[in-house]
């Protein structure tokens, strides 16, 4: 009879949910954000994974643009093409550019450089800037460091001349194995963020339920049912979670048709099921004290910043150390699963424990404060009352 | 406890020194009363006085600070779930799921309330067509009028056939003719069921209620029958006689009062209201007037005067 009970708010909540136009709208909209992701991550680790590489700085080119007059072409082509746009022109043509606002600089090199530098000649070099463009500063600093680079090649030059034997110049070959660091990051933890989205996206699924009750005044006929008020919290969490676990399966089907590796995707779909449980549990808190759902969000995104914190920080401290503490977070089993490790029994059952202490401490305070009078039909009381309250255990 | 029941002798519900407080404030206070099988209770009180703390602490709602109420001799305490199967509760507003169709939500509430599953189908047709809304069963409850929805609440709160029918406020806000009919569906419910109606309307507890409790500032101030109530408060009738000259007034007073049957006398707004417990004497009073008179009537008491006596 009791079970029936928690049963049939599961029943009618879930089957509303899967009625509801909204929620299908959210739903559909969710598996469009994944299929997008699924390119942008299959790019980015093609990209990553390439000779070439990535670069994620800003590309400079024609940052600026200066004048070079070089006879012997030497110096331009020390110039970093990447920044500085160089244009080999005349004397005057370059003056008068400079005051009309087209370039930014003009180098005139005197005389012919090679010759100089290996007849130990000091070379000349004269800069004209125009001052009015903030570019020029930029322009400055490039010649400068051209400048620097010429010093130390003719201090080379006259360091092999006076100890010819030590001409060879030492080179480090690298070998490597594994994957770096990032490219883990990129590759495990993104792929775990992704599977664990939806718990946190349909969160606000029991915010709806509950808080709702409160704000429409429904609560009081469900509270007038034959049945406990730890009933009606379980039968709506157990709903969100069935939503939960029904987008995960989806998720999970589409990332293995998408080529993605998952070594136990039955383990992994498991674990982010159970992990489901205390996250709506610590949700049903929220939802269960706030007054109203503007409260219930401020609330929400306070509780889903500690939730994220602590599933991904350990996740982070396993990939760098292999700490055997990081498999109190769940996040971090499901990512070695992802990855076909052997997992030792412990470090399930770590995890396991953190989910089932934090389920029974976060469903026995929603349910707790679901059952006071002052939290449902006011005057509600202050977080500290509450906090006095629950270590006296009064009223609680 | 003062007055009688239209039902057996049997206490069904026995609310005991109940006591609840809001903070600083004091909803009930002491609160005792007795109701019968088969009885229909009125609960009348001005805004505040405790009512929906009461009904609600009755169907388990809310919990007493102190006291108890007993229902069929089980405690609130000791079983708090099969009370509230005993219960068909109608609140203040009738606030219903939405996105529910009609006939969904009384199932919803009927596999809730632990109605065999083979019996659900059957209940809820009947009951949609007791409120008169079988026509509108697969519309969803966003589209109903507060009528309608007052209905789909009746037909909610009789789901699981219950022993105890508590209203709150059933006829509020809705217009004479549906308030009427939800009157009649109470009227009609006398006597099968033990039933608490709180309400606003003292015409409403004076037409359908056995007995009728008055309550303010969290206590029972009187209970008895509407009859019983009305006779207490002003006797039998009010004279109104109106006058034409009122230099006069202060020595028809004295005179009137000399009567035996002038329980008492007010005189508002050139009017003398004469509360008599017996009307022999009635037509020598008028005569005390003389050819001062201006015009006669008399007025029986009604609830709204017991009311407005006994809560000022």
């Amino acid at each position: 009879m009791v079970i029936m009970k928690f049963t049939s708010i599961t029943k009618w909540e879930f089957k509303n949910t899967l009625k509801s136009k909204k929620f299908m709208m959210i739903f559909f909209l969710q598996l469009s954000v994944l299929f997008l992701m699924i390119i942008i991550f299959n790019s980015f680790v093609t990209n990553i994974e390439s000779d070439n590489g990535i670069s994620i700085t800003p590309s400079l080119n024609g940052f600026a643009s200066m004048d070079v007059l070089d006879q012997s072409g030497f110096i331009s082509k020390l110039i970093n093409p990447a920044v500085i746009n160089v244009i080999p022109l005349s004397y005057n043509s370059s003056l008068n550019n400079i005051a009309d606002g087209k370039i930014t600089g003009f180098l005139y090199v005197s005389g012919n450089v090679d010759k100089k530098i290996q007849l130990g000649q000091t070379i000349d070099m004269t800069i004209y800037l125009d001052s009015s463009d903030p570019k020029s500063s930029v322009v400055r600093d490039e010649v400068n460091s051209t400048a620097q680079i010429i010093s130390q090649s003719y201090s080379n030059t006259l360091s092999n001349s006076a100890a010819p034997q030590n001409t060879s110049t030492p080179t480090v070959n690298q070998e490597s194995t594994g994957e770096s660091l990032p490219l883990q990051i990129i590759k495990k933890v993104m792929l775990v963020i992704l599977l664990f989205l939806p718990l946190l996206l349909f969160g606000n699924m029991i915010i709806d339920t509950v808080v709702g009750e409160k704000e429409r005044k429904t609560g009081e006929i469900l509270i007038a049912m034959p049945m406990s008020q730890a009933q009606v919290i379980i039968g709506k969490s157990m709903a969100v979670v069935l939503t939960i676990s029904l987008q995960v399966a989806m998720w999970l089907i589409i990332l293995l048709i998408a080529g993605f590796h998952i070594a136990n995707p039955l383990l992994v779909f498991i674990f982010i099921f159970l992990t489901s449980i205390p996250i709506i549990g610590i949700t049903a808190v929220v939802a269960a004290y706030s007054k109203n759902f503007k409260e219930a969000g401020i609330g929400l995104s306070i509780a889903y910043m500690g939730i994220v914190g602590f599933l991904i920080v350990p996740v982070l401290l396993y990939l760098s150390r292999k700490s055997f503490l990081a498999n109190i977070s769940p996040m971090t089993i499901v990512m070695r699963l992802f990855s076909g490790e052997s997992i030792p029994l412990m470090d399930y059952g770590i995890s396991l424990a953190t989910i089932f202490v934090v389920s029974l401490i976060s469903y026995w305070i929603a349910i707790k404060l679901f059952e006071r009078d002052d939290i449902m039909f006011g005057p509600r009381p202050g977080i500290l009352r509450l906090l006095y309250d629950l270590i006296t255990f009064k009223k609680f | 406890m003062v007055g009688f029941g239209m039902g057996s002798n049997e206490v069904m519900i026995k609310i005991e020194s109940l006591t609840k407080s809001f903070g600083r404030i004091k909803a009930l206070d002491d609160l005792n009363l007795e109701i019968k099988r088969g009885e229909l209770l009125g609960i009348i009180g001005p805004n505040g006085a405790g009512k929906t703390t009461a009904i609600r602490m009755a169907c388990c709602i809310l919990k007493p600070d102190f006291g108890d109420i007993k229902i069929d001799g089980i405690s609130i305490h000791e079983d708090p779930i099969r009370i509230k199967s005993m219960i068909g509760y109608l609140p203040e507003e009738p606030n219903l799921y939405e996105r529910f169709k009609a006939k969904d939500l009384l199932k919803y509430f009927a596999e809730l309330y632990g109605v065999p599953k083979n019996d659900i189908n059957g209940r809820v047709e009947d009951l949609l067509e007791l409120v008169g809304m079988t026509e509108r069963k697969d519309d969803r409850i966003n589209t109903f009028s507060k009528g309608l929805r007052q209905r789909i609440s009746v037909a909610r709160a009789l789901v699981h056939d219950p022993d105890i029918i508590i209203l709150d406020e059933p006829t509020m806000g809705l217009d004479p003719a549906t308030a009427n009919s939800i009157r009649d569906f109470v009227r009609n419910l006398k006597g099968n069921k033990t039933m608490i109606l709180c309400t606003h309307y003292m015409a409403e507890a004076d037409f359908l209620c056995d007995r009728v409790a008055i309550l303010n500032k969290g206590k029972i101030i009187d209970v008895g029958t509407p009859a019983y109530l009305k006779s207490k408060i002003h006797g039998d009738v009010i004279l109104k006689v109106k006058i034409q000259n009122l230099e006069d007034v202060n020595s028809y007073k004295e005179k009137i009062m000399k009567f035996a049957s002038v329980s008492a006398v007010d005189f508002i707004d050139g009017e003398y209201l004469i509360s008599l417990k017996y009307r022999n004497e009635m037509s020598e009073i008028v005569d005390l007037f003389g050819n001062n008179v201006n015009s006669i009537n008399t007025k029986e008491p009604t609830l709204e005067d017991v009311f407005i006596n006994t809560v000022k």
